[in-house]
Parts: structure tokens; sequence; C-alpha cells
């Protein structure tokens, strides 16, 4: 079952990597390393290399600390906690492309409804400028959409945490302010190290949704003009119409990476494995 | 228009569940032909899946032992679905919408005179570009021409007498639109359809995409002056912001609402501008599209193309009938009527001048028209184009168009 479903796109992606192919998937014979050699060449990669560090990175750092904030929020007793909770979900229940699609309208420069607001606020006098047009400025896209990414993983890792904190006894709670500890040294010495494991669980699960995030991007930019708001992912995608072996290229580049973020995840764990 | 596409589903299953029950009970089951055609409708209510279902149902009536299986796929990812298909060995029996000659290269494709009783009947004039080495593969069936689309109220407004002949007039009057608050020129250089608006422009400063002698040309000196002309265009503001990440269609949809002073467009906006129901059809023209020095003498000539795959090579007969059914003359003239294209057939474009009169002088512009590359190498160079000519338009266009050309050689 492993084997058919997991290692055999493996190596046909591998072996892909390493094939002369035309654009309509026939195979035209072996290539060595050309295919790599074509990826590498691309005056586009350095910039979209680049703009997926930065994507993983800020989605998912930002990401966190609104879920730590979250979580903490929705382990208290509030009236409507069991409302904000279902709410909470929303974002995540409902379909990346369908929630892309609905940002990807709200920012429309004529009539999006983020521009009518800001219109109406008086922050946005002129529809259909430059400044309205958010999605047709690369950097400023590409702001918008990894806000968007935040709203979609926020949901998940405030649920991943909460369990982590519900999990905590509320004996180490008691102890620790009869010892007379404060809120917030509370929090540090105790919530975070007993935190840990659904953290770090959440935070690689996190960063390999984010890293293979590809809706979003496709969605509200195309990852263009040109390739100027691309990240791998949605690069490999836009190989794929017309050099199916440099795309495959980039495929394994991106399982190279996401192998990597797996193998730090292992050692990360069991290091604390040992450490408890 | 739901419960017609929801009954034909269920019809399509019944029929599926049936056929599974015959083939079961009796050994000889059904041909079934699967067509994908582009979808030329603006939403659901003008779908080409009716079209087409109309058609298949008609046929499926006169040869019940033929099914034929309906699938549209919307122009921004119709050629991606294709290739998709032939990527994945899946197939379609018949395509309708664009063809591209690497799939007759890959010899995946009947010739035309093997699925068509009467292959003189298409326009001869885009047999070459349906050809691959000599033999013709891909059938016209619906063809176009473009003209410069200008919104007469706001010309009045701006006080333009008329629509500009020379770039340098268009921009003088796209500033003035500017000024009234509307988009002065629509300049679509998003992916869908960039290659066409980037080939008008390139005409108008006697450049192309191809040399005389059919070398690629892209990054020809002409060609980057025209790039450094629209983007002087763009800075000036007399556009919409960012014109590479914006799309044919929705440009289209603006100047039917009216916010647009002109655009290049095809007959097709006819019908977006009718559906919108704020231009009146004296509030809108059309002219030859601009060049540098004077107006376009010739134009950019479309045409879709019917294609008929191979497969396994055993449903050619079935093929055959069907196609000689669709290419009937009053098929052909529903389709131009309701699209307000072109018919892509002589004996159609005969009857269709007598219907609609109105367009006969575009037909009569088909003849002379330009036409894209008809090398096996264009599907790839026209992804390289729609994906990034956007970027052309900034401070340096010569280095795009270089990639361009760099990626056109290695497709050759």
């Amino acid at each position: 079952m492993i084997a058919v479903v997991v290692l055999w796109p493996v190596v046909i992606m591998v072996r892909t990597a390493f094939q002369k192919i035309s654009p309509d998937g026939f195979i035209l014979g072996q290539a060595g390393w050309r295919n790599f050699v074509f990826l590498w060449q691309e005056p586009a990669l350095p910039g979209i290399l680049v703009r997926t560090s930065i994507w993983v990175l800020t989605v998912v750092v930002i990401t966190m600390l609104i879920a730590l904030a979250m979580a903490q929020l929705f382990n208290q007793e509030f009236p409507g906690r069991r409302v904000a909770r279902w709410a909470l979900i929303a974002p995540w229940a409902a379909s990346v492309v369908m929630t892309a699609i609905v940002f990807r309208w709200s920012l429309n420069a004529d009539n999006g409804i983020i521009n009518v607001a800001l219109h109406d606020l008086g922050l946005m006098p002129v529809y259909g400028t430059d400044a309205a047009d958010w999605l047709g400025r690369p950097v400023v896209a590409f702001a918008w959409m990894m806000l968007v990414a935040i709203f979609v993983s926020v949901p998940f890792s405030t649920y991943a945490l909460l369990a982590g904190l519900q999990a905590i006894p509320t004996e180490t709670y008691e102890a620790a302010r009869i010892d007379g500890a404060g809120a917030w040294r509370i929090y540090i010495a105790i919530t975070l190290p007993l935190l840990r494991p659904a953290f770090i669980v959440a935070l690689l699960i996190n960063v390999m949704n984010v890293f293979n995030s590809f809706p979003i991007i496709w969605e509200m930019t195309r990852g263009g003009p040109g390739h100027q708001t691309s990240t791998t992912t949605t690069f490999m995608y836009q190989l794929k119409q017309s050099y199916i072996g440099e795309s495959a290229a980039m495929s394994v580049v991106n399982f190279a990476l996401v192998l990597l973020i797996v193998l730090v995840y292992l050692r990360a764990t069991s290091v604390q494995g040992r450490a408890a | 228009m739901h419960t017609v596409r929801f009954r034909s589903l269920l019809l399509g299953t019944l029929t599926s569940c049936f056929l599974a029950l015959s083939g079961a009970v009796a050994a000889q089951a059904d041909t079934v032909l699967t067509l994908v055609a582009a979808d030329y409708g603006t939403g659901p209510a003008d779908s080409s899946l009716k079209y087409w279902q109309t058609i298949a149902d008609a046929f499926h009536a006169a040869n019940p032992a033929i099914t034929v299986k309906v699938q549209t796929v919307n122009w921004n990812d119709f050629d991606t679905k294709i290739q998709t298909m032939v990527q994945n060995r899946q197939y379609p029996d018949i395509t309708e919408g664009d063809y591209f000659s690497n799939y007759a290269q890959e010899g995946l494709l009947f010739k035309a005179r093997e699925v068509l009783s009467d292959p003189g009947n298409p326009m001869p004039v885009f047999t070459q570009l349906g050809s691959y080495d000599g033999a013709q593969y891909g059938i016209p069936f619906t063809t176009s021409s473009r003209a410069l689309f200008y919104n007469k109220k706001l010309f009045a407004e701006a006080g333009i007498a008329g629509a500009p002949k020379t770039w340098d007039e268009l921009m003088t009057d796209a500033g003035k639109i500017r000024a009234l608050g509307h988009i002065g020129y629509g300049l679509p250089l998003g992916p869908e359809e960039a290659q066409a608006e980037t080939l008008l422009w390139l005409l108008g400063n006697g450049g192309g995409y191809q040399a005389a002698d059919g070398a690629w040309a892209i990054n020809s000196a002409q060609n980057v002056e025209t790039l450094q002309f629209m983007t002087k265009l763009v800075q000036t503001g007399d556009t919409e912001p960012n014109p590479g990440t914006k799309n044919r269609a929705d440009l289209l949809a603006q100047f039917a609402h009216g916010q647009v002073g002109m655009l290049n467009g095809l007959t097709a906006l006819l019908p977006i501008i009718k559906q919108a129901g704020v231009l009146t059809d004296n509030d809108w023209g059309t002219a030859t599209i601009a060049g540098k020095a004077g107006p376009l003498e010739k134009t950019l000539g479309v045409c879709d193309f019917v294609a008929a795959f191979k497969g396994d090579g055993s449903k050619r007969e079935a093929i055959k009938q069907f196609l000689d059914f669709a290419y009937q003359d009053k098929y052909q003239v529903a389709f131009a009527e309701r699209y307000n294209l072109l018919p892509g057939t002589t004996s159609g474009a005969a009857a269709f001048a007598k219907v609609d009169p109105a367009l006969v002088p575009f037909l009569s512009a088909l003849p002379k028209a330009v036409q894209y590359p008809n090398a096996p190498a264009w599907a790839q160079i026209k992804t390289q184009i729609q994906q990034n000519i956007g970027t052309a338009i900034g401070p340096d266009p010569k280095s795009v168009l270089d990639a361009i050309q760099q990626a056109a050689l290695k497709a050759n």
C-alpha cells in the first residue's frame, strides 16, 4: 500500500526529472542533469526562492503567534465561548479556493468591497487607480496573499494549541499559584514548556502546508505578472505547461526541501523525547 | 440553465447506467464520442454547452448507435485542459477551440479529409494555419477579425472627433478620456489573451512574432520600440493600472459598462455590450486598429478549429458522421448568430451573409488577415508570451522579449 501510494509517485517524479519530455508528454530520451541546469538558469528562480522563504517564514510565524493568543483566549471561560469556537472553524472549513476567490473579488480595483469600504471612509478617493489595484502590484499582492494564508492557517493551529492547553493538568497551575507565581511567570514557566509537543506538531504541519500552498496564489494572481508573485509550488505548475522535465526537477527540489523539514522535525521530537 | 444542466447530467448518468447494463447483457455497446469545446458564452445562460448539446441530441436521434458526450471548458483553461488530457493520454475524440500543430506533429490527429466528407468547404483562407507538413488537420469552425472598438459617448464628452489612426493620436485621445475619470485605452496583457493584443501592437510597427522567412523575431528592434511605446502609454496612466495582470474578459465587460474609452475587440463583444445594457447601438463604434504611423492595413484574423484525435483509430467513422452533421450550414449560422462571430465554412458564410448583412465587412476582411504562426512550437511560445509579456511593460522591455525569443529558439 505504502509502496504504491507513496513511493511509486516519488520514483516516477524523480525519473521524470531526468527525462527529456515534449510539452505534450512524449518521452524523447534521457536528459541527465539538463532539467536541473535549465531550472537553475531560469532568471526568475532567485526571486522565487526568496519569495518562498518570506512566504513560509512570515505566514507561519504570524500564524503561530496569533494562534497562541487565540488558544489562550478560547481556553478561558467566557460567555459565548462555544459560538466563538465554532466561528473560528469557518475559515478552516471553507474551501481555500473559495476563500481566495472571495478575497480576489473583495480587492477588485473598481468595486471590490474592501475598496468600497476604504472609499466610504475617505481613504480611497478614486476607484480603478494604481492604489486601488491591490493585486496588480506584485509586492502588495503578495502581502495580501500572505494575509489570506494566515487567515486560513490560524484555525487549525489554534485548535491544535487549544488541545495542548487542555491537556495541561490544572493542579500544576494551582501549585504554581500557591508558590506565588504571577500570570506571566506561570505562562512562561509552565504553559509554554508543557505546550511544546502540541506547538511543534502545529508548527511543522503549518510549515509543510504553507510551503505547499497552491490555491491562494493561483486564484488570486496566478503567480503573475510574469512570475513575480510565484512561490516554488506555483512556479512548478507554471513550468509544467511547457517544460515537464524542468517542472519535475522543481518538484524534486521542493520534495527535498519538505523532506529536510520532516527530518528536522523528527530530530526535534526525538531530542524532546530524550529530554522527557 | 441549472435544470437543463442537471437534467442532462441526470440523463448522462442514466445513459451510462443503461450502457453499463446493456453492455453486460449484450456485448454491442454504443460508440461514445467525447467532445471538448471551448465555452464562448458569458455565463450559464449562453454557454456553448447548450449549442453543442442541441447538435449532439439531434445527431443521436438520427444515429442512435452513437452518443456524443459534450464538455465545455472556459477559454482561460481550454489550452491547459486539452494539453493535460494529452499529457495524461486521456484523449478527447473531438475538440473545438484552439488548435495546435504540435498534436498533428505527434501523429495524434486525424487529417481533415479523413473525418469530413467535404474538406473543401471549411474556409480555405485558414487551411494553412490548420496544416502541418502539407496536410490539413485543423478544420476551421468559427472565425473572427479584430477591430478597434471605441465608446462614442466618451469620445464626444472628451471632444474627440473620431477614432485614432496613429499611436500618437491614440495616446492623446486616451489622455482626454482619462481626464474624465475613465480608462482611456484598455490593454489586456494578462495571461488570457495577451498574445493577440501584443501582436496587434507589433503589427502597427511593421513587426510580428516571425520574420518574413518564418524565423522567430520576437525581440526585433521594431518590437522593442513597440513595447517601449506601450510602456509610455501605461506609465502616463492612459490605460488601466498594471495591464500585465488584467485579462481581456474583464476589460471587455468594463467596456460594455461604459468605463473604457477604447480597446481592441472582436465581434464577440457585441453580445456582452447588449447584455450589460449600458451602451446603446449608437454609443459605440468600430474602426481599423491604429498603428504607429497609420491604421493597420491587415488586421489579425483568428480562426478556431475542430480537431479530431485518433485515439486507437476505431472511432473514425463515427467522428466523420458527427462532423458532417455538425458542419451543416444551419448550425454554422446558429453559432455565428449566438456569439456574434463569423462562420468557419464557405457555404456557412454565404448563408450567414444573408441573415446578418451588418457583419459582411468583417467577413470580407478575413482573406487578407494576418494569422498566428502555425509552427509546432507556437503552443509553447504562446504560453511564454501570455505568462511574461506583461512584465515587458517597464524599464526593460528588451530583456523580456529576449527571454521569450530564447524560449522560442529552445522550443525549436
